[in-house]
């Protein structure tokens, strides 16, 4: 668990301008000591922008950047004791990998010895002590990967960057390289951001995410809570593979109505445009009338372990999840079903959720 | 549907024989061509070693083309000029080597610096504060040359006069250069020729008596070269990954260890092709030379071309001789930094 050198980093507020382009607006939030805080969004929202002002490498235009206790907002990022994995790993093709690894410790002039210790001791962490006198051109996309790494953690800084470094992997050296790098920051108890847009990245290795979309922090939490409960349609939208489905409607009278959806709500009398949301995984296809409104069998694919229906409902379509057995024919009409505890109702217009839920009929 | 088949003899000469080959009609264009240019550019080179053996009564009675057949190679060219008139030549060889060099290390030192804070550190230096400093500049001069202030007042009071109006005027007219405009600013002292400048440039050496030394031509050479130097290192720097030296300033390292621990090593190709080319343009200089030099710094181009003006007429024999040594450590260079300009430093630093 955290070692006693853990720092924490806190954001306060933070801004920054390219031109007139707002690309990190106002972000405040905390990470704790020896915390892992995955950074999640599409791209072109701001993460490596905002990592990057965690670094040092671009100036923040307005806000504060605090390590533990210490303001590192105007400081140069020599002084600021983080290391960053970059996106591109960024390794020195002149240098091997030996002196790749420890060109931190040269830096501080540490003498041979221990200098050479430290390189064996991080490379072993990453299993490349058998290509210590390679160069970064004579090794593949995983093992210069694992050489940023061992970058990184052969001095312990204050906190860990890392921008996307698994994004370039193959699924299989991805899945390895996640827990590897789990253990790892589990080991060494650095404070971690880690920057992704892959959420099955960030549920796997995060203790808590962060969700930013077009500069604005949408959304912190725990994987389970915001997968279980999304704050607005983009994290509802944004997380799960597929994504949570949205059925646009109305809130009248109690009620939301939608193309052939009529449920009852409890929290909120409306009226007002809303969008009901349920996940794939927690909704089934029963027989047309059985179940909370009826739709029409669009397509259905067996993806391996499951077999996804995809259901039309007005103009919308809803995917859901079934046992791989599960066969349906093309037009027929079924029903989706799914306890109301499992929906989610939005506001339409700006995407929050409501502090509203769906009910059985007849306990309303 | 088929496609006609074409006549064998076409197909056989017009169509390349596989992927990634040219076809053998345009090969034997091709290698014509290039041989053709080959001997255009190298029968000069071949003349000018034949002639350095021959007799004089073979060259003006020649074309003689081909030692042993036409004539009897005679090494007394060389010997008049290595030997007997060793003093003069020797004494140009070594001047030519010690201001080629001194002045081509020099501007590829400093060239490369300022390419690398231009193309990593940018500057906006206002277009006001310039004016002053031009202004002040100029007021002090004045102040020395004609109202015969002493130099040391005239640049103090001028110093003072820039930080307080730059300052004051600064804040008024925010106009200001960057790192674009001072780049071509740069180049821009390559568009007139040296030779436009010579004679301020002949009366300042003079003033601070250093006509005819290495230290004037070696500072003028610099001077003159360093536009060149700037212009294709920033584009060199430009092209290194700038994620590296972020890495590396993460890393803890400074400005400077950056620069020469990481930048210059993977710029070392362009850093060859420059050196060699700032290299041949001082070692080929004439102009300045003429007028810097009058016995003791003479180079080898003055050299050449004094023999041209002999009473006796061109000497074409020594002529060759000299043209031969003076070509040889350019070709030596050429050969060691050639291994340095092959591709592929960068390979393996940043993905994709
Ligand atoms: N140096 C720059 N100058 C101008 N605009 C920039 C600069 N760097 C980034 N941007 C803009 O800022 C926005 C955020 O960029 P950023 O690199 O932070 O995105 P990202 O979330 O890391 O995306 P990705 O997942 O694709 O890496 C983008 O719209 C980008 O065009
Ligand atoms: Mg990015």
């Amino acid at each position: 668990m955290p070692s006693g050198r853990a720092t924490s980093l806190t954001i306060n507020r933070l801004n920054k301008y390219f031109g007139g382009n707002h690309v990190v607006k106002d972000l405040s939030l905390t990470v704790a000591p020896g915390e892992f805080l995955v950074l999640l969004g599409p791209s072109g929202c701001g993460k490596t922008t905002g990592l990057r002002m965690i670094a040092g490498l671009e100036a923040a235009d307005s806000g504060e950047i605090l390590l533990g206790d210490s303001d590192v907002t105007h400081v140069l990022p020599k002084y600021r004791d983080v290391a960053m994995v970059f996106q591109s790993y960024a390794l020195y093709p002149h240098k091997t990998v030996a002196e790749n690894i420890g060109f931190p410790l040269k830096v501080r002039g540490i003498d041979r010895a221990t200098m050479e210790r430290a390189v064996r001791e991080a490379a072993a962490q990453v299993h490349m002590v058998d290509y210590l006198d390679r160069y970064p051109r004579q090794l593949s996309g995983g093992q210069r990967q694992r050489v940023a790494l061992a970058r990184a953690i052969i001095r312990r800084p204050a906190v860990f960057l890392m921008d996307e470094p698994l994004s370039n992997l193959d699924a299989k050296l991805r899945g390895y390289m996640r827990a590897e790098l789990k253990h790892m920051q589990h080991a060494l108890g650095v404070t971690t951001v880690y920057v992704t847009h892959d959420q099955v990245e960030a549920m796997t290795l995060a203790h808590r995410v962060a969700i930013m979309d077009h500069g604005v922090l949408q959304q912190i939490g725990t994987p389970r809570e915001v997968y279980e409960s999304p704050a607005n349609l983009f994290v509802a939208g944004f997380m799960g593979a597929p994504p949570m489905n949205f059925v646009r409607g109305r809130i009248e009278q109690g009620r939301f109505v939608g193309p052939g959806v009529a449920l009852p709500v409890a929290g909120e009398a409306g009226p007002r445009d809303a969008v009901l949301g349920f996940r794939p995984e927690d909704a089934r296809v029963v027989a047309a009338g059985a179940g909370l409104f009826d739709a029409t069998v669009f397509a259905a694919e067996l993806t391996g372990d499951v077999t996804l229906v995809t259901l039309t409902l007005g103009e919308d379509t809803v995917a859901i999840k079934m046992p791989k057995e599960y066969e349906a024919d093309f037009d027929s009409r079924v029903a989706v079903d799914f306890a109301p505890a499992r929906g989610f109702l939005f506001d339409a217009a700006s995407g929050a959720r409501l502090p509203a839920h769906l009910v059985r009929a007849g306990a309303a | 549907m088929s496609i006609a088949p074409r006549p064998a003899v076409h197909r056989r000469w017009l169509e390349p024989a596989r992927i990634g080959a040219m076809s053998p009609l345009g090969g034997i264009v091709a290698y014509g061509l290039l041989g053709l240019w080959a001997a255009f550019v190298l029968f000069p080179l071949y003349w000018v070693v034949v002639t350095s053996l021959k007799l004089p009564v073979d060259v003006n009675t020649g074309p003689y083309f081909l030692p042993w057949v036409d004539f009897v190679p005679n090494l007394h060219a060389w010997r008049g000029l290595l030997v007997d008139d060793a003093g003069p030549t020797f004494r140009a060889y070594l001047n030519s080597i010690i201001i080629a060099f001194s002045s081509t290390v020099l501007c590829v030192l400093i060239g490369s610096m300022a390419a690398y804070a231009l193309a990593r550190i940018e500057y906006r230096p206002r277009l006001v504060s310039i004016l002053i400093f031009v202004l002040a500049l100029v007021g002090a001069c004045v102040a020395v040359g004609v109202a015969g202030i002493d130099w040391r007042v005239a640049t103090a009071v001028a110093l003072a006069l820039f930080v307080l109006l730059a300052r004051a005027l600064g804040r008024r007219f925010p106009g200001a250069v960057h790192n674009g405009d001072i780049l071509f600013w740069i180049i821009s002292q390559r568009i007139l020729p040296p030779v436009v400048t010579i004679i301020p440039i002949y009366m300042m050496f003079q003033s601070v008596r250093l006509l005819d030394t290495h230290l004037a031509l070696i500072l003028a050479y610099t001077v003159v070269n360093l536009p060149i130097v700037v212009w294709l290192m920033y584009d060199f720097f430009t092209k290194i990954p700038i994620d590296l030296e972020e890495s590396a300033q993460l890393d803890g390292a400074s400005r400077f260890l950056i620069f020469f621990d990481i930048v210059l090593p993977l710029a070392r190709p362009g850093l060859a092709a420059t050196t060699l080319l700032v290299l041949i343009l001082a070692w080929n200089e004439y102009v300045l030379a003429l007028f810097l030099s009058t016995s003791r710094a003479q180079t080898m181009p003055i050299l050449v071309a004094a023999m041209n003006a002999g009473e006796k007429g061109i000497l074409w024999w020594t002529m060759s001789v000299v043209i031969i040594i003076m070509i040889l450590p350019v070709i030596l260079m050429a050969l060691i930094l050639q291994r340095f300009i092959a591709r592929g430093v960068l390979l393996g630093a940043v993905k994709g």
